[in-house]
This record gives C-alpha cells, structure tokens and sequence, in this order.
C-alpha cells in the first residue's frame, strides 16, 4: 500500500463545508461526494470538492458521467480526484455501505492514497458547527 | 410523484406563505394533495393557523384534518410535544377512532419504541387488514431499524396485495438498488413500466439499472430504453441523453475485436451528442468544454 510513512489529509474549509451543506440539505436519503486535491510528499491536500447525488447511490450511468466531467474540469486546474465522502440515510447508520465501498476501491485504484469520509451524523447533531469523523480508508 | 408545473405552483405559494402574503391553508391544502414531504413549513404554517382560535375556527370541519397534517409533520420533525398536542385534541374529539389510533402508533414510531410501535400496527392491521397506510408504516418502522431485508420482506407481501401501488414499487426499487441488487430493481421497474407505459421516469430508471448490470445484452436494452426515454420526453431529458453516449461507448468497447455492426449506433450517438451540445450552448455555456472533452474521453463521434 503506502510508503510506509504515516500519511496526513489537510482539508480545507471549502471542500469540508459544500459536502456537510448538501448532507443537510437532503437530511431524509443518502449523499455522495468526491474531493478535489493534490498530494505531495506525505500530506494529501484537499482543496475542493463536489456534491455528487442525493437519491440512487447506486447507479452507474450518472456516476460515470460525472466523474469524467469532474476529472476533465479539474485536470486544467491541476487538482485530481483524491477522496470519496458518503453520508447514510439513517442517523445512526455509521457503516460504510457496500455502494460506498465499491466507488471508494474505484477511486483508490486511481489514486492510492485516497480517503473515504463518513459523516457521523450524531456529531453533526451535536455540535451545530458540525463535526465530521471519519473513518478514514486508504 | 410530482410534476414540474405542480412543482413550481407549490414552490410559488410556499414563498408566498414564508413572505407573510397569506395563503397558508392553501398551500397546506396543496401539500396534502400532493402528498409532498416539506414537514419544516407545513409545522411551521400549520401551527400559526392552529394556535389562533379565530383563524381555527374559520376552518370548520377541515380543522380535524389539520391537526392530523400538523402532527404528521410534527413527528417528521421530532417536535414530539406538538406532536402528543395534536393527537391529544383529536382524540378527545374522536374518542375511539382507528385513524387516530394510527397516529398514536406513529407517536410510538417517532419517539424511537419500535416494539410497542410494531405491536400497535400489528393490533391495527388484525382489525382492518386492508389499511394500506399502517402496512407502509410497518415497512417504513422496519427500515429505520436498519432491517433493510425485512423491509423487502414486508413490501414484497404488501405488493401481493396492493400491486397497483406505484409509490410503494418504487420504494423497492430503491432499496433493491441501495442492496446492489439490480435484476430485482430492473424487476420493480418492469412492474411500473407495464402499469404507467408512458412515465418516461420509469424508463430511465430502467435503463440506469441495466447500464449498472452490465454485459453486452444488457448495454444494448439498456440503450433501447435510453432511446425510448428521450421520445417520451421530447429529447429534453439530458440523463437519457448521456446515457446513450455512455452506452454506445461502452457496446463499443466490449465488442472490440468482435465484428457486431450496430448499423445505427454511430448516427445515434451523434444525434445524442448534438442535442447535449445544443442543450449545453443554451443552458450552461460555460461548462461546454467540459462536455467536449467528455465526449473525447468516451469516443463519441459528434
């Protein structure tokens, strides 16, 4: 897997807040999303990140389409897909799901050094400035 | 499911009701038609008509049904307190009620007692084993305990009964979907594409499963239904419209090495092509070279 040395994410405040916005925009299904990024030396920098759906996980047709359209647009900008973020549609649900698993071993084939967020939904309640864990895959 | 003129009128009176321009009962008469799920406002506009006596009175009879509203909304809301209120009042009034007595079992839903919750649907369903609502609520109860099986356990027995419960199929579909198991999925769809043929949403779905199932067979259907789409919709349906961008690809890739001539698959794919291009010029024109180099990545011939 990695180089052996510990590997740091740093993500900024943009990427982190579309995901937990659109997380609560939806509160009643499931969301996805991937981040935008780059890595050097140990740390992966996640810089953006865009919302993917919000209904039908688990279908093909619209997550392909969109994560070349995602790829194309921020290969100009030099960042590539680096993460995958997931929140379930039940609160107490903290399982990473099989439809999750699956994109996220896409991604990590891509990109070795990919992480997968799960949103903890009881941290999200908790805090009203949100909270995030993760279990974080590479 | 809702269409999009409806869509607008509704979204029209709910800022019209949050901007202080009255229209409240209309826009929760509209919600209660369409049975749309927006418990935020309904509570929110519902509880301003309740908690003014002249304004409660004005509305007659229909009062009742608006604490029934209310207290739906209520427990979507986790606002148990409105909730217990409202259910209070109505059973006052209709001291021994089966409609009331299944908003107390929603009660128990709500508050998270999920067995006393299952044992007052079962006692509600042994009485009247033809209430639809109570059985969707046991699906529902099941569901939110993460019994995703029994859920499709308990919806497949439902759909014995009631096979012409569009809403509750695609339920199944959905959670056949979110258990990857798609040829289930493609099943539930079949179902509603025979009962609604021309729903173009129906299609679509069925298409995106078939795509998701993959294998050259499957490709190729999954592409008439693409196609079938796009003709229900008048070519305005952009997923349908990538889908067959994505199909033709995909059929081209498996089938390299093989000689299958699809005689009208390069003037599909271009046709599609076209209309996403002029789709895109009119609505989003900035993100044109996006769907270029989209298409390069696929090999789509425009």
């Amino acid at each position: 897997m990695g180089s052996g040395g510990e590997l740091r994410y740093e993500i900024s405040q943009n990427a982190y807040i579309k995901l937990v916005l659109h997380s609560l925009k939806h509160k009643t299904s499931a969301v996805n999303g991937v981040f935008l990024g780059s890595s050097c030396d140990d740390v992966v920098q996640i810089i953006d990140s865009v919302p993917l759906f919000h209904n039908h996980l688990g279908l093909l047709p619209p997550l392909e389409i969109s994560l070349i359209m995602i790829e194309e647009h921020y290969a100009a900008l030099g960042l590539g897909i680096v993460g995958y973020f997931h929140a379930n549609e039940r609160s107490d649900d903290v399982e990473l799901g099989n439809v999750a698993k699956n994109i996220g071993d896409h991604i990590y084939r891509y990109f070795p050094q990919a992480a997968i967020l799960l949103l903890d939904n009881k941290k999200l309640e908790a805090l009203p400035k949100g909270e995030r864990s993760a279990p974080c895959y590479a | 499911m809702v269409t999009k003129t409806e869509e607008k009128q509704l979204n029209r009176l709910e800022s019209q009701v949050d901007n202080g321009g009255g229209g409240a009962w209309e826009y929760l008469c509209l919600v209660r038609k369409l049975k749309v799920r927006r418990s935020v406002k309904v509570l929110k506009h519902g509880l301003w008509i309740l908690n003014d006596s002249k304004k409660r009175s004005s509305l007659g009879p229909e009062e009742w049904t608006l604490y029934e509203q209310v207290a739906v909304a209520a427990m979507d809301c986790q606002s148990l307190d409105v909730a217990k209120d409202c259910v209070n009042v109505l059973q006052k009034k209709f001291p021994e009620s089966k409609r009331v007595g299944r908003l107390e079992a929603m009660l128990l839903e709500a508050k998270g007692s999920w067995g006393e919750a299952e044992k007052a649907y079962s006692s509600l369903l042994e009485d009247n084993p033809f209430d639809q609502v109570v059985h969707k609520r046991r699906v529902a109860l099941v569901k939110a305990q993460g019994n995703l099986s029994g859920a499709i356990d308990f919806l497949n027995k439902y759909l014995e009964t009631f096979m012409a419960d569009h809403d509750a199929w695609r339920e199944l579909a959905e959670i056949y979907i979110s258990l990857q198991m798609y040829k289930q999925a493609a099943f539930c769809y079949e179902e509603l594409m025979l009962s609604q043929p021309t729903v173009p949403l129906y299609h679509l779905a069925y298409a995106d499963v078939l795509y998701t199932l993959g294998g050259i067979e499957n490709l190729l259907t999954a592409k008439k239904y693409y196609s079938i789409t796009i003709d229900l919709t008048g070519g305005k349906n952009t997923r349908a419209l990538f889908g067959i961008c994505l199909c033709t690809s995909a059929i081209a890739q498996l089938s390299k090495g093989r000689n299958k001539e699809d005689k009208d698959s390069p003037d599909l794919q271009s046709l599609a092509s076209a209309a996403l291009e002029k789709e895109y010029k009119q609505r989003a024109s900035d993100k044109l070279s996006a769907l270029t180099l989209a298409f390069k990545t696929l090999k789509v011939s425009s």
